[in-house]
């Protein structure tokens, strides 16, 4: 049976100008801290005419062979823990699979807007909550002169100290050893977040790094291990339904695996607070651009009165936030990558740079 | 001493990517016909195909960097 309900857009140069450059960023910025361009892909691709189902479809088609060769890439830097991202991505998918089923009891009780609030808000507190703990943390690390040692977090201590017989894993790479019933939780909250807002990492990976003590490279580049597991089981569910537009896939990979592929090797340029200091960035403009939505989804439930002129000024400025969201963490990126190549290049400066 | 470029591989899988993407451009029409069917092993196409450039553009982008000297700090 041929699948009739969905329209498949015609592709205009412009706009696959615009999708290869913002597939472009979001490969730098995924490549760098495991994740990212989703946010910005999926309603770029929506104000291009795609529907919406057919935009997260193509969307995870694009993300699980970029994060395969951002995986790969990082694997021989020896940066990915297999094993962690496969425990992580196995709790996952039942968070996923949760996510959605709360999804979709919100949508039948409170309609589309009630599930749009539900989205965004869960954006704004989950974003603001972690970014801003991710953004002190890396500031710290700016003020100490960014040289000290990346050290487990308190609660990371803690987390390696619980012994729970029959439970405890040991993670090589990432250099911990911790019980399941940690790991589990942690993977399942991805999975959930990511089902919710289509971007697990921004939990992800502050949750390996502060709970289970992974360091951020490890983390980040594990977390790569996640999106394609997941991102593989979504395309699969998605492509069982037809609403895969392979078109819209491949001209975001066009572009993004050169995107993630420079983003994977400025890993190796800079320190490991630059990994957080890009992903607060973008966490905590994107809670802003989502803040900025939830007057208009109020007002769409009858909760608030605000003019359709200012509605739509509101959703022009979220759209513009989310695309400086991504910019900003792909400039970061290139410049704190032009700099580490520079002075590794400078003789005398290569044990200083040196992580 | 310094490492000598992979221009051989690089322009192999360059050719490989973009005649990958010349048939998505010519076949547009037929590929999004059978490419969104549900019956029987067709909604493995889009997932196989995926794998197949992530392999040959992959490949290539990574060259590609590689060429131009942007190479990962050893």
């Amino acid at each position: 049976m041929e699948h009739t309900a969905i329209q498949f857009i015609d592709l205009q140069y412009g706009s696959v100008l615009s999708l290869l450059v913002i597939g472009f960023v979001g490969g730098v910025v995924s490549g760098f801290i495991g994740s990212g361009g989703a946010f910005v892909l999926t309603p770029a691709m929506m104000s291009l005419g795609v529907p919406g189902v057919v935009a997260v479809a193509s969307n995870m088609c694009h993300k699980f062979p970029k994060a395969l060769v951002g995986a790969w890439k990082r694997h021989q830097f020896g940066q990915v823990d297999i094993k962690l991202g496969l425990w992580m991505a196995a709790s996952a998918a039942v968070g996923v699979w949760i996510g959605a089923d709360i999804q979709r009891g919100i949508r039948e009780a409170y309609g589309e807007a009630g599930s749009n609030l539900y989205v965004s808000t869960a954006f704004v507190v989950v974003l603001t909550v972690v970014g801003l703990f991710v953004l002190l943390d890396a500031l710290r690390t700016i003020r100490a002169g960014g040289v000290e040692q990346e050290k487990a977090s308190r609660l990371a201590r803690w987390v390696q100290s619980v012994e729970i017989p029959g439970t405890m894993i040991h993670f090589k790479t990432a250099n911990t050893r911790v019980s399941a019933l940690f790991t589990v939780p942690l993977g399942f909250a991805t999975g959930m977040l990511a089902a919710t807002i289509a971007v697990g990492g921004f939990i992800g990976v502050p949750g390996m790094i502060y709970v289970l003590g992974a360091p951020a490279l490890v983390a980040s580049a594990t977390e790569l291990v996640l999106a394609f597991v997941m991102g593989l089981g979504g395309s699969i569910n998605y492509a069982l339904h037809g609403l895969v537009d392979i078109r819209l896939a491949l001209i975001l990979l066009a572009a993004s695996l050169f995107g993630v592929q420079l983003g994977a090797i400025g890993t190796t340029y800079v320190r490991p607070h630059v990994i957080k200091l890009v992903m607060a960035a973008i966490m905590l403009i994107v809670a802003v651009s989502r803040g900025l939505m939830l007057p208009v989804y109020l007002t769409q439930l009858g909760h608030a009165g605000v003019s359709e002129a200012t509605m739509s000024m509101l959703s022009r400025a979220s759209m513009v936030f989310l695309v400086l969201a991504l910019c900003t963490g792909g400039l970061i990126i290139l410049m704190a990558m032009f700099k580490g190549r520079g002075l590794a290049a400078a003789p005398g400066t290569r044990e200083e740079t040196a992580d | 001493m310094e490492k000598s470029k992979p221009y051989p591989q690089l322009i192999a899988t360059g050719l490989l990517s973009g005649a990958l993407y010349l048939l998505l451009y010519l076949y547009e029409r037929e590929i999004m016909q059978a490419f969104t069917r549900t019956d029987g092993w067709y909604p493995a196409l889009p997932i196989v195909t995926a794998f197949a450039f992530s392999m040959a553009h992959g490949a290539f982008t990574a060259y590609f960097w590689d060429v131009l000297g942007v190479r990962a700090k050893k």
